[in-house]
């Protein structure tokens, strides 16, 4: 009973072996390395004197000092950790929610229903607005570069004084690589021109559409039929005639007999007051 | 708010003819007023040094 009591007895001792947060077990004051004291005072046959033949390899373990804790001996051996300093989760742990929750989108969502719809077409229509003008400027810039500068515009026209004209002749000049007719018709001319029975022709016109003053009438010199250039005070009609096919105009420049279809066309002119200039183009 | 887009939808967005030809009226609309506002701002911008604006200093017009 004695015994017993004596086994159960309980000390307070300090724990020789501790374990460090890397799961290594720590025995403090424990030096395996130190030599058994020589001739310990009895020979009972475990050897001479030497390193001790308990000593753990290297890789197993060694001592080493500490400024903290002193003589510190180590084993690094895999034992399970005897206590849990610190959560340690691994990959595979499951996360406290293993339920998938959709988040609260609540605060991102629209307000008004149809106020979002309002605003989202005002945009889709602001940017065909903005789509639609960059498109046609782009169209109409790409255009204009097609068209005439002013400076060649100006070199298109040619002005020709009428004073050098006399009543009854007619002028040649070229205007864009063309021949212009410029004839200075006298009154009887324009008495016969104006009295034709235009309703009847070919490519009916007024004498009256076809000049700006009477005694002034300008025309383009390429016949209407395959462009050839008529000739003067020529043809049935006492107008131009035509060589290559014998078409005949009349003293107003229209058709009136021939293969040509349709009158002598006439170009833009002006006619300038100040200077008694004839301006074409 | 909601009243004024549900009548821009309702008058506007609802038939896509009238929502495109809105859109092209709108583009020529947008244009034409650009183009005036970006005028007027290079004319004010540029006062007294285009020609039109020194034109009197330089030219005696016959019948002025």
């Amino acid at each position: 009973m004695a015994a017993v009591q004596l086994a159960k007895k309980a000390v307070s001792l300090p724990p020789t072996c501790r374990t460090l947060a890397s799961g290594v077990p720590a025995a403090s004051y424990i030096n395996f390395n130190v030599r058994e004291p020589a001739g310990h005072g009895h020979a009972h046959g475990h050897g001479a004197a030497g390193p001790r033949s308990d000593v753990p390899a290297r890789w197993a373990g060694g001592v080493s000092t500490s400024s903290s804790a002193g003589l510190v001996s180590k084993s690094f051996v895999s034992v399970p950790s005897t206590g849990v300093l610190q959560r340690r989760l691994m990959h595979s742990t499951l996360p406290a929610k293993v339920e998938p929750q959709v988040p609260d989108f609540s605060h991102y969502e629209a307000k008004s229903d149809s106020t979002n719809r309002g605003v989202a077409y005002m945009m889709i229509g602001g940017m065909g607005l903005l789509s639609a003008s960059v498109a046609k400027s782009t169209v109409t810039e790409f255009l204009s570069t097609m068209a005439a500068s002013a400076d060649v515009l100006a070199m298109a026209k040619v002005e020709i004084e009428l004073a050098s004209i006399p009543e009854g002749k007619n002028a040649i000049i070229k205007w864009r690589g063309k021949p212009v007719f410029i004839r200075h018709r006298t009154q009887d001319e324009v008495q016969e021109a104006r009295q034709t029975d235009w309703k009847a022709l070919r490519d009916p016109q007024r004498d009256e559409e076809r000049t700006k003053k009477p005694e002034w009438l300008v025309m383009l010199g390429v016949c209407t039929h395959l462009g050839c250039v008529p000739i003067g005070e020529a043809g049935d009609f006492g107008g131009w005639f035509c060589p290559c096919h014998g078409s005949h105009y009349d003293i107003s420049g229209r058709i009136r007999k021939g293969p040509a279809p349709s009158n002598l066309e006439v170009p833009v002119y002006d006619f300038d007051e100040a200077n008694n200039l004839l301006v074409i183009g | 708010m909601g009243a004024l887009a549900n009548a821009f939808y309702n008058s506007v967005v609802k038939r896509n003819s009238v929502y495109v030809t809105s859109i092209f009226a709108g583009a020529f609309a947008f244009g034409v007023g650009f183009d005036t506002a970006i005028t007027s701002f290079w004319d004010s911008w540029n006062k007294g040094k285009q020609w039109k604006d020194i034109r009197d200093k330089y030219v005696q017009d016959a019948d002025s």
